[in-house]
């Protein structure tokens, strides 16, 4: 890391440490909350929804490298507020726009949260939309619906992925607005999902991109989450691997700590050699974005397999040597592997990007 | 940590030195026995033969420090040395002494020794096998029983010593030996140089499952070794050998190798209609073996730029001992799989670097057995996966 970098995760680490608080989250879930204003103010204040803006627009102008330093933290301390979502957004969805300056400020600073709504169901994914935008007398109109959109709840707006005449549109869309029904529903992850059908007028300055600039979007836009969710699931299975080391250590069977039985080291060991083995191919992933190389593709899509091989390994790990314990939901191993799983497949699923990952190597 | 390569400068030049010096250098009987090498060791003669070559060009130990013969290379010119040779298949000359008793003999020999044996190690012109293991130590190595005993000026030493490899070869060897029984078992170690031809030594070399004599036992009857052979002082056998894992911190590189196997897999089932290359399962299999390649090499290029920060790498030198030699044994086995009964034909003249004639399994397939059976003892030998685990269980995680 820079020196820059290590001051953003120094004081990013220090206010999670500080104010994010386990027991509070789970009590805030179980009412429906995913989203704490206080928190988000807070990310807004220290300029995390601003960090992949480019400078000439008012943001900060940092790189992928940084916003997974802040994707690996709210692994770590299993944030429920969408903050991987809003950067992949802001980043591939919003500041390419020509309506950028309709939108961003509000974005970051941090009184509209949008979330990109893609999914219309299993095995949708890989299709065209059904959800149209069309031209109507009057202007636009979206028709169409959305489902399992994670974060959903959390959402003021929705930034959805719409089939054009000339191709894809990205369109952002209030959740509140007249014609759009959303359905919240509670998620595994603790960060909730919605349904939603739209038909809606939309005007001109909703459409963020559209035609080819709107596909280059999506595919930057599933680039940069393959990245971030590949860095969350990082903090979180290190996380994990903490916790259960620590456990371990405290936990006395047969006389003596469960840490002191090799079957446990050695299991233990594995779990940090994979680790740092995604960390390092995390981190290239980063390099290789920022550094517009002709790898990145690759490169993130190899991250993205990996994570999701190692997180999902390393979270069943987790539970696996602590015990009962583990299984329970007041304890935090157990919201590591929910979340991990819920990365998993978010975006891009690791079956998708080792498919992507044989077609760009070639 | 950055992930990013540490050494962005332009090496290209040195890179098209290194090409040209092994353009004209590596005749193609020694490419050929570069290519033909199926475990750690490669011909012999080949290996010994290239080593003088690389000497004459002042390039006999690069990791060495200038004042003993080194090339004063930084480490990823040291890095593009290493991987234009592997390239290029310029054979392994035998390592025990460049990689291993050298480093250790400049740290804790006297002057006498360091001008004594720096010298033959490098030119290659003495050939050193490492006397550790015995029968009923391997992993528990400090419980070896091989004793020496002083009378004199000399020591007595008595025992045995296995998986002693080249030891058939070999006219020198340095040992673990026991010179006190009354501490424990770590402080009663010594390190000897003993020459080979020393009266009360016999070799029994043996064969390895692929057929081949690489291994060796070495019996050790009263044989008389002067005291003044004696590396670093009497009972310090442990911190000298110890040291070595020290040195050994610019990291080892896995992936050059790694990356020579992908690609000569993806060959194999790129010719003809192979059968795995229609098998869409084997095809991800392969893809998701590339993708742990990748990874270890970000890590490799992780340990240089530790390295190059002046920081010590600790354990990530075990995590790369483990995932390179389990990886290594991973593309392995998909080769085998891919190669299929092509690679049962068993013919160990093949290996020669001289043979001409016909080869009975194809000729891409050739050495994949050896190769599959080898790859097994790389997880052995050198402190075993467990050991390693061991390490990373201890220093890092703290348990």
């Amino acid at each position: 890391m820079t020196e820059d970098q290590t001051l953003l995760h120094d004081a990013s680490d220090r206010y999670l440490r500080d104010s994010y608080d386990f027991n509070a989250r789970r009590e805030r879930i179980a009412l429906g909350v995913y989203t704490d204003p206080q928190h988000w103010r807070a990310f807004a204040e220290m300029g995390w929804l601003a960090l992949p803006v480019p400078e000439i627009l008012d943001g900060l102008g940092l790189g992928t490298r940084e916003c997974a330093i802040l994707a690996e933290l709210c692994g770590q301390y299993l944030i429920t507020e969408p903050l991987i979502d809003v950067l992949a957004a802001v980043s591939a969805l919003i500041a390419p726009s020509p309506h950028a300056e309709r939108w961003l400020g509000h974005v970051v600073g941090g009184e509209l949260i949008t979330v990109a709504a893609i999914d219309e169901g299993a095995g949708q994914r890989s299709k065209k939309p059904s959800t149209k935008l069309t031209q109507v007398d009057s202007g636009w109109r979206l028709t169409g619906s959305k489902q399992w959109i994670n974060a959903g709840p959390s959402a003021t707006h929705f930034i959805v992925l719409a089939t054009v005449e000339e191709g894809f549109a990205w369109v952002i869309c209030p959740r509140d607005a007249a014609g759009v029904n959303c359905e919240d529903f509670p998620t595994h992850d603790g960060r909730g999902g919605t349904n939603c059908a739209f038909n809606t007028e939309i005007e001109e300055n909703q459409i963020l991109l559209s035609g080819e600039p709107a596909q280059a979007a999506l595919d930057a836009y599933r680039e940069l989450a393959m990245i971030l969710s590949s860095a969350e699931t990082l903090g979180a299975a290190n996380a994990a691997l903490d916790t259960t080391v620590e456990y371990t250590k405290q936990r006395v069977q047969f006389g003596q700590p469960l840490s002191s039985f090799q079957a446990l080291q050695h299991r233990m060991a594995n779990m940090l050699i994979q680790i740092e083995l995604t960390r390092s191919l995390v981190y290239a992933a980063c390099d290789a974005a920022d550094g517009d190389t002709p790898d990145q593709s690759r490169f993130a899509r190899a991250a993205k397999v990996k994570a999701s091989s190692v997180g999902r390994k390393v979270s069943q790990e987790a539970i696996q040597l602590h015990g009962g314990i583990a299984t329970t939901d007041e304890y935090i191993v157990g919201h590591f592997f929910k979340r991990i799983t819920a990365l998993d497949s978010w975006v891009c699923s690791r079956g998708e990007a080792l498919k992507e990952f044989m077609a760009v190597s070639g | 940590m950055n992930a990013s390569n540490p050494y962005p400068g332009d090496y290209s030049a040195f890179r098209e030195t290194v090409r040209e010096f092994l353009t004209a250098g590596l005749t193609p009987e020694l490419a050929r026995a570069g290519e033909r090498t199926t475990s750690v060791f490669s011909d012999f003669e080949a290996g010994r033969q290239w080593q003088s070559i690389l000497h004459a060009k002042g390039w006999g130990a690069p990791e060495w420090p200038l004042e003993y013969g080194g090339t004063g290379w930084d480490i990823q010119q040291r890095y593009i040395f290493l991987e234009e040779c592997r390239l290029a298949n310029a054979p392994n000359p035998v390592m025990m002494g460049v990689q291993m008793l050298g480093p250790m003999l400049m740290h804790f020999g006297t002057e006498a020794q360091k001008s004594a044996y720096l010298p033959g190690i490098i030119s290659g012109d003495d050939v050193w096998c490492q006397g550790y293991s015995e029968p009923g130590s391997g992993s528990d190595l400090a419980s070896l029983k091989t004793t020496a005993n002083r009378d004199g000026d000399e020591y007595v030493v008595n025992g045995t010593k296995i998986w002693t490899s080249m030891a058939h070869y070999a006219n020198w060897i340095f040992c673990l030996v026991r010179t006190d029984k009354s501490v424990k078992p770590q402080a009663g170690i010594s390190f000897l140089l003993i020459d080979m031809a020393t009266p009360g030594i016999t070799v029994t070399p043996f064969s390895s499952l692929d057929g081949e004599i690489e291994q060796c036992q070495v019996f050790f009857e009263d044989a008389r070794v002067p005291v003044s052979n004696l590396l670093g002082e009497e009972n310090q056998g442990w911190t000298v050998a110890k040291y070595l894992l020290e040195f050994e911190r610019g990291g080892q590189h896995f992936t050059i190798d790694l990356k020579k196997q992908l690609r000569k897999l993806r060959r194999l089932i790129g010719s003809e209609a192979n059968a795995a290359a229609e098998d869409p399962t084997f095809v991800y299999r392969i893809a998701e073996t590339e993708i742990d390649v990748l990874a270890l090499e970000q890590t490799e290029l992780r340990i240089k730029g530790t390295v190059a920060a002046g920081e010590h790498p600790g354990a990530l030198s075990s995590l790369v001992k483990v995932s390179g030699t389990e990886l290594g044994q991973q593309c392995a086995e998909l080769l085998i799989e891919a190669a299929g009964q092509g690679a049962m034909p068993w013919q160990s003249e093949v290996l020669s670097p001289e043979y001409e004639g016909p080869t009975a399994a194809p000729e891409e397939c050739v050495t994949t057995m050896a190769e599959y059976i080898n790859s097994r003892s790389t997880t052995i030998y050198g402190g075993t996966a467990e050991i390693q685990r061991g390490i990373i269980a201890k220093h890092v995680l703290g348990l």
